[in-house]
């Protein structure tokens, strides 16, 4: 038993360290490839001199060949040393490390959220009368189409600008919380129900149920304690999009409310092309993502035992 | 040993976190304000950075040598009187006597002197305040409150750079402590002192209660009525316009112009509006390559265009149309180039017609030899504001029907640049902010092209046009001055150089509690001489 865990994390982490390498290298490329003179998309259209644009060629380091800009780039990355912001003029990881809580505490909130969401929806309505299940996907497909910008702006009209229940901008504690967590987690709370009542609908029909309910347990009791678990395998598998959704949506939800927070900070970057600190948010996106794959994966096993035959 | 510190520090610290309990409880509505904008500094050392917004915040913080009056007229602020030499080579500050920095240190004349050659250092990388003071030789501490400042040309708009917040003064001490890290750690003497600034939400500034060395200028003196100024970084329009009429922001700047009649029609609110000086948002027009390089289409092109109606409709007549490279709220603006150019189809049809663009392709342009009509019209969605992605699509569409084609090109900002710097363009268009008719000088002398960072960027090289500029920059006389300058204007509408735009405008919306807000004479607001009455 513990061999071969032990083989699988080994090779997981192998993985993981390969990913985040291949993330780092791709953000370097494709910025190094985009055509024109980053110095000059960095200092903007008003230069005041050529001095001052060869200094910051020089403080960049882009007057040295790409290859050794890539290999102090990957050494740097292998200290923990991811640069230094120069429109910000500060250490890309110090920006990082003040902006990213922000960003988990927002994206935890909203995948709690999401999740209770569709758990309470999914068990209320699988399997169950036609018209109550076509009321609920109708409304989960409109909520997993609507834009997360639409629907930010929809609830600060309501809920901020009208009734003046919550704050509209800079929120930080829990009144500031709420807003933004619930645009974030409507746009999952869809998808998350759609493929929790899926499973349960397949689990339903399996002769354990039957069983189960043959037993005396009632529907309720069987639905949480046996069909819920076959349905939360679906679910795990998607923790790679919803990751991704929930740093995706960052951008959007940060820009609408107002709120600090690394989807921004991305943002922002890109378009000044702000070289470290577009490569620092890639490897650090890349390593909250494969950390959180690594842990789904694990959770994986533990859910559904069969998994480590093929794991 | 951190553990003994500790324990005394903690008892004091208590106090000092009931003491300010205390003050946030007794705090009314009325002693602090909030202002939400669509953007944020990049740094507040007011020598590196160009941005507008850096220049907004930065007023609150730092003060200048001299204020300067939307009227053009220049006051007495650090320096209480100055005097120019006879060849206009030395300016000579006395400056106000017990003005302090917020650090405690006097402002001296070493202050004036370790600014301004913080502003030319290399190492600063100024992307502006060095550009402004461009002909800046040194600057010498004659005694503590005295400051000769040499120059190594004579140039009018010195005054003017100098009143600017890029070139407030920093405090020496800040200056040698905090080198590096004066972005995150402005000390001026001005009268908010820098509180904290929470990147991409906010930036706090609290009342200097010590100020008594305002500008002559204001009508307010002493230390600022509010107590804490709170200044929000809110990128989208709507939830800007949210705050305002919900009452949780008392002031918003960059009101986008379809939200100003809402405001109009309430008691609750109050519209202001200043009119940007310097260089509206002009288009570029390059005549230094084919087709452009034929005047009769140039000329076509500022014919074919209904601007009135594009620049009325597009910006719900909040913004107006231009008629000459700078706008009228800039000193030495020529009312006579007015009308100039007036949309007559006719006229533009006759024009190509004579160029001998006569054929006509099967989409309807243009053509001579089997060539297109055809203008490259690059941009970048990243200096893209105000909605001039559409005003541009609107002069494309307008162009179309007179049967020349515009390719209006969106580019990421590399290729822009690439394309800009290269003259790999026939039309390009920007404005830019600045008081002084100056501003002309950045757009069309021969020594201000783009790749030596002026904004002549289709390399304009006329020696009249350099005469006429350079007499302008010599002079003080204003009457010289504007002589120069509106010639400089006239000859650039007569020959079709550029298609001015329009005249942007700050709008700022507020409520009815909020008095006392101004605007400076680069129309940013001003919150020194604010107050905040009951709600």
């Amino acid at each position: 038993m513990r061999s071969p865990t032990a083989r699988w994390l080994l090779r997981r982490l192998g993985l993981a360290v390969f990913v985040v390498f291949g993330a780092a290298t791709a953000a370097f490329s494709a910025l190094h490839l985009t055509p024109g003179d980053p110095a000059r998309a960095v200092i903007g259209l008003t230069v005041p001199s050529p001095e001052v644009l060869d200094q910051v060629r020089h403080d960049l380091g882009l007057d040295r060949p790409i290859a050794v800009q890539y290999g102090s780039f990957l050494t740097g990355l292998v200290r923990g040393d991811l640069g230094r912001s120069y429109q910000l003029q500060q250490p890309v990881s110090r920006l990082i490390a003040e902006q990213l809580p922000a960003t988990v505490e927002l994206a935890f909130t909203a995948f709690t959220l999401a999740l209770l969401a569709a758990l309470a929806l999914a068990t209320a309505t699988a399997g169950r009368r036609p018209a109550l299940r076509r009321i609920s996907s109708t409304v989960e497909l409109v909520l997993a189409s609507s834009p997360a910008f639409w629907v930010g702006v929809l609830l600060l009209t309501v809920f901020s600008f009208r009734l003046n229940l919550l704050p509209a901008a800079g929120g930080t504690g829990v009144r500031g919380q709420v807003l933004p967590a619930l645009t974030l987690a409507l746009s999952m709370v869809g998808v998350f129900t759609q493929v929790l009542r899926e499973g349960m609908e397949r689990a339903l029909v399996e002769p354990f149920v039957l069983t189960s309910l043959a037993r005396g347990t009632g529907q309720t009791m069987v639905r949480f304690r046996h069909v819920l678990r076959h349905a939360l395998v679906p679910l795990v598998t998607l923790s790679g999009w919803t990751v991704g959704t929930l740093l995706g949506g960052a951008v959007v939800v940060e820009t609408v409310f107002s709120r600090p927070g690394i989807g921004r900070i991305m943002a922002t970057a890109i378009e000044r092309r702000d070289f470290p600190v577009v490569t620092g948010v890639v490897v650090v996106s890349a390593v909250l993502f494969t950390v959180i794959n690594l842990v789904v994966d694990w959770l994986y096993r533990v859910v559904d035992p069969r998994v480590e035959e093929f794991g | 040993m951190p553990s003994r510190v500790s324990r005394l520090v903690a008892p004091l610290a208590a106090v000092a976190v009931a003491v300010s309990g205390c003050a946030a409880t007794a705090a009314t509505a009325s002693d602090t304000l909030t202002f939400a904008t669509d953007t944020q500094p990049d740094c507040l050392d007011p020598q590196v950075s160009s941005g507008d917004i850096t220049a907004l915040v930065d007023r609150n913080i730092f003060d200048s040598l001299v204020s300067m009056t939307p009227d053009g007229r220049f006051h007495p602020w650090l320096a209480r009187s100055w005097t120019i030499s006879p060849d206009e080579l030395t300016y000579t500050f006395e400056l106000v006597p017990g003005a302090v920095f917020h650090d405690g240190t006097p402002v001296d004349a070493e202050a004036v002197r370790a600014t301004l050659d913080h502003a030319v250092d290399k190492n600063t990388k100024s992307q502006y305040a060095a550009s402004l003071i461009r002909g800046y030789a040194g600057a010498v501490a004659v005694d503590r409150d005295t400051v000769e400042v040499r120059l190594s040309t004579p140039s009018a708009p010195f005054l003017q750079a100098l009143s600017t917040a890029y070139l407030g003064i920093q405090s020496p001490k800040s200056l040698r402590d905090n080198a590096g890290a004066l972005c995150f750690q402005p000390v001026g003497s001005g009268p908010f002192r820098f509180g904290s600034w929470t990147r991409n939400r906010s930036i706090v500034l609290h009342r200097n209660d010590d100020y008594r060395w305002g500008p002559a200028s204001a009508e307010h003196t002493g230390p600022p009525r509010i107590r804490e100024l709170t200044i929000e970084y809110v990128p989208e329009n709507r939830v800007r316009h949210g705050m305002l009429t919900s009452g949780q922001a008392d002031v918003v700047g960059a009101l986008p112009p379809s939200a100003v009649s809402l405001l109009r029609h309430s008691a609750d609110f109050r519209f202001l509006r200043a009119d940007s000086p310097g260089a509206g948002y002009n288009l570029l027009l390059n005549s230094g390559r084919a087709p452009l390089s034929d005047y009769r289409v140039r000329a076509a092109l500022l014919h074919a265009v209904r601007l009135d109606q594009l620049v009325s409709s597009i910006y719900f007549g909040q913004f107006s149309r231009s008629w000459s490279p700078i706008g009228p709220a800039t000193a030495a603006y020529d009312p006579t180039v007015e009308g100039l150019w007036r949309h007559d189809p006719e006229q533009a049809n006759r024009l190509l017609d004579e160029a001998g663009w006569t054929g006509r392709d099967a989409e309807g342009y243009r053509t001579r030899d089997g060539q297109r009509l055809s203008l490259k019209w690059p941009y970048t969605a990243q200096l893209i504001r105000e909605q001039r992605d559409v005003l541009g699509q609107g002069v494309q569409a307008e162009a179309k029907r007179v049967g020349i084609e515009i390719r209006y090109l969106g580019e990421d900002s590399g290729t822009f640049i690439k394309d800009i710097l290269g003259r790999d363009a026939d039309l390009h268009a920007f404005s830019f902010v600045r008081s002084d008719p100056d501003v002309l000088r950045y757009l069309f002398a021969s020594d201000q092209t783009s790749d030596r960072g002026g904004g002549n960027v289709f390399h304009l090289a006329d020696p009249a046009v350099d005469g006429w500029l350079a007499a302008a920059t010599a002079s003080r006389d204003p009457a010289v001055r504007a002589e120069n300058y509106a010639l400089v204007q006239r000859h650039v509408m007569r020959n079709a150089l550029i298609m001015p735009l329009y005249v942007p405008a700050y709008l700022v919306g507020a409520a009815a509690r909020v008095r006392g807000l101004a605007f400076d004479a680069q129309a940013y607001p001003l919150f020194y001489a604010v107050s905040v009455g009951a709600p």
